[in-house]
């Protein structure tokens, strides 16, 4: 109970010491305790593998590179708006046809699909869902020959 | 994709199912209610030894359906090599792609957001036509597949012929 005082000013390592502290954090306002539940469900989630799923904070190093690669990736693949080309009627994803002027994106293969519905893909598997090239090599070679 | 585009593609491929339906299996859903969850009827293929076969089997989709593949399950007893003995359907294309969990695949083989359930069950259908002996499911099944072929067709007579008491 001697040491309630210094609560304020050091920093909280009361997870550090487990339970035994508890006491003392009675008498400390808890406004500098996270929720960590609240703040999990509400970060985003990513897939450094198709079945792997993991909340931003809980990334590797490793994991986090990976991501940021293949965020910019997906950046460079052009977004285009659908001009009611007859080759491809619907997204072929969602089952939904493209209405004209709606914005697609276009992959190395130029394979259409609906922005969102074809991103959600490639955050997990960088593969064009309709002739499986990687999308990842396509682009890098486009880069060298232009 | 949200859980109401996910249930939205399913009613989609539920509809077109009865409207227009594939040889070799019939699809409907275990409870009314829950579009997540089929029944499907696949008919033994002809030529092959399941034939006269009527196996029913469950497919369960992810809320993430179609970027994540559902799971599948036989609920008719069935004796091949790539079902489980519980049940279960261990083919390529129902595995997530990424890191090479199961090596002996091809990315190309493994899930991809366009398959429906019409492509699920005509793949698993040339399965029942076609065993893949390097990935065997049920060990004991490929063993006798492959070195004691009649009573693994023993085998696989009585269940097509348990299939059949069990529909009639």
């Amino acid at each position: 109970m001697g040491n309630c005082l210094k609560i304020n000013n050091s920093d909280d390592i009361s997870l550090l010491q487990g339970g035994e502290i508890s006491n003392t954090q009675d008498f400390a306002p808890d406004q500098n305790d996270p929720a960590p539940i609240y703040s999990e469900l509400l970060q985003p989630i990513f897939f450094p593998s198709p079945s792997v799923r993991r909340p931003v904070s809980h990334l590797t190093e490793e994991e986090q590179v990976k991501i940021a690669k293949r965020i910019g990736l997906i950046q460079h693949l052009p977004i285009g708006t659908y001009d009611g080309s007859k080759k491809s009627r619907e997204c072929v994803i969602c089952m939904i046809d493209f209405c004209v002027d709606e914005a697609v994106r276009y992959l190395p293969c130029m394979h259409i699909y609906h922005v969102h519905c074809i991103d959600d893909w490639l955050m997990r598997s960088l593969t064009c869902p309709s002739c499986m090239e990687p999308v990842d090599a396509a682009l890098l070679t486009s880069y060298e020959t232009t | 994709m949200s859980e109401l585009q996910s249930s939205l593609l399913l009613k989609k491929q539920l509809a077109e199912l009865n409207k227009n339906p594939v040889e070799g299996f019939s699809a409907g859903l275990i409870d009314e209610n829950d579009i997540f969850r089929w029944e499907v009827l696949i008919i033994g293929p002809p030529d092959t030894l399941y034939e006269g076969g009527f196996f029913k089997a469950h497919l369960y989709f992810p809320k993430e359906y179609p970027l994540r593949p559902p799971r599948m399950k036989f609920v008719t007893e069935i004796w091949h090599p790539n079902i489980e003995k519980n049940g279960d359907v261990c083919i390529s294309i129902l595995h997530e792609p990424g890191d090479d969990k199961w090596g002996y695949e091809k990315a190309s083989e493994r899930w991809l957001p366009v398959h429906t359930v019409e492509t699920i069950l005509i793949s698993v259908i040339s399965m029942l036509a076609d065993p893949n002996d390097e990935s065997p499911a049920n060990v004991d099944a490929a063993k006798e597949w492959r070195e004691s072929y009649p009573e693994f067709k023993r085998k696989v007579a009585r269940c097509v012929r348990k299939s059949q008491e069990e529909c009639s």
